[in-house]
């Protein structure tokens, strides 16, 4: 899958989402692209430090962790997204930068019922996209802010308790 | 009346005829009844999906048609054989699902309801189980695959 840059699946005037759209090992996810404050190189970010960017702190999210996706940190290509929702800042180390792209929200479809424990959390539904199917990730969970849970830094995945879907169903 | 008579004893026989699909999922030998079954097809790559429902984890995407995948050959503690592999297509309660089976291509057979006994093991959903040619075949309950898991999980 080769999407550098903004990709538009409707010129219509239909009304649409925008996502940035990220890979973690196998798996590419999306963020709704409004919450997306910056994107920076291995070097900007540094290694596993909260980033402090417009006078806001990111701290650092182990999302791979978090999802348990084995990926691949190391590579040329990793980036951090700084990413806000206004309430909690994340900085999220992903493997790739895959591109942006909007979606007629009539395309986003539903996480099918048969998928039916944490992952209705972490996910508010999918977009199939050329070969692949990318899943819309859930800010809310991502920055982990379901009451009474903290964000949750690097190393702290574990402690995560549940989180509640609030933002599912929303996002697209 | 003859007529009406002998259209009701064709109909109970009907009845007591079960159409089913025989597949084999890691060289075990499985039914299911053809009715909850959508298709089978050539298996195409899967798509991981980062999941905790045990053994529904990745999709099949097919045209605009995006649909989960159960893996049954994990469930029964087994690898598919053969190649190419095959994908049935299950018509769950909660929609289509597909399954990655052995390449041994389906047959078609009628069982006799009667013959169906109930399956002592209690590791999958199924119908019952029957003795189609030397084998015992256990008849998966396809439209509610994953349920007992559900609800071990949730209990």
């Amino acid at each position: 899958m080769s999407l550098r840059g903004r990709h538009n699946s409707a010129n219509t005037l239909a009304e649409t989402a925008s996502f940035l759209v990220v890979r973690l090992g196998l798996s590419y996810l999306a963020l709704p692209a409004t919450g997306v404050r910056g994107i920076l190189t291995q070097e900007e970010a540094g290694y596993d430090e909260a980033v402090t960017a417009a006078e806001t702190v990111y701290l650092p999210m182990d999302l791979a962790q978090r999802l348990s996706v084995v990926a691949d940190l190391s590579g040329i290509e990793r980036r951090t997204v700084l990413y806000s929702t206004g309430r909690s800042h994340g900085a999220i180390r992903v493997e790739q930068v895959v591109g942006l792209t909007d979606v007629e929200r009539k395309d986003c479809l539903p996480l099918p019922p048969q998928f039916h424990c944490d992952e209705r959390n972490w996910f508010g539904g999918m977009l199939p996209y050329q070969d692949q199917l990318v899943l819309i990730l859930n800010p809310s969970w991502v920055l982990g802010e379901s009451p009474g849970v903290v964000p949750v830094a690097v190393g702290q995945a574990e402690q995560l308790v549940e989180a509640i879907p609030a933002e599912v169903g929303r996002l697209c | 009346m003859l007529r009406a008579a002998r259209g009701q004893q064709q109909t109970q026989d009907t009845k007591r005829l079960w159409s089913v699909v025989v597949f084999s999922v890691g060289g075990m030998k499985l039914a299911a009844r053809t009715e909850d079954v959508e298709g089978v097809s050539p298996w195409t790559e899967a798509i991981p999906v980062p999941s905790r429902t045990p053994f529904v984890q990745a999709m099949l995407k097919r045209n605009n048609h995006v649909m989960p995948v159960y893996d049954l050959a994990a469930r029964l503690s087994r690898t598919v054989q053969g190649e190419p592999l095959l994908c049935l297509v299950a018509r769950h309660i909660d929609g289509p699902m597909a399954i990655c089976i052995d390449a041994y291509v389906p047959s078609l057979e009628t069982v006799n309801a009667t013959a169906i006994r109930p399956n002592d093991s209690q590791d999958i959903e199924s119908l019952g189980s029957v003795t189609i040619g030397e084998y015992d075949v256990a008849i998966v309950a396809l439209q509610r695959l994953g349920r007992l898991r559900q609800d071990a999980v949730r209990s």
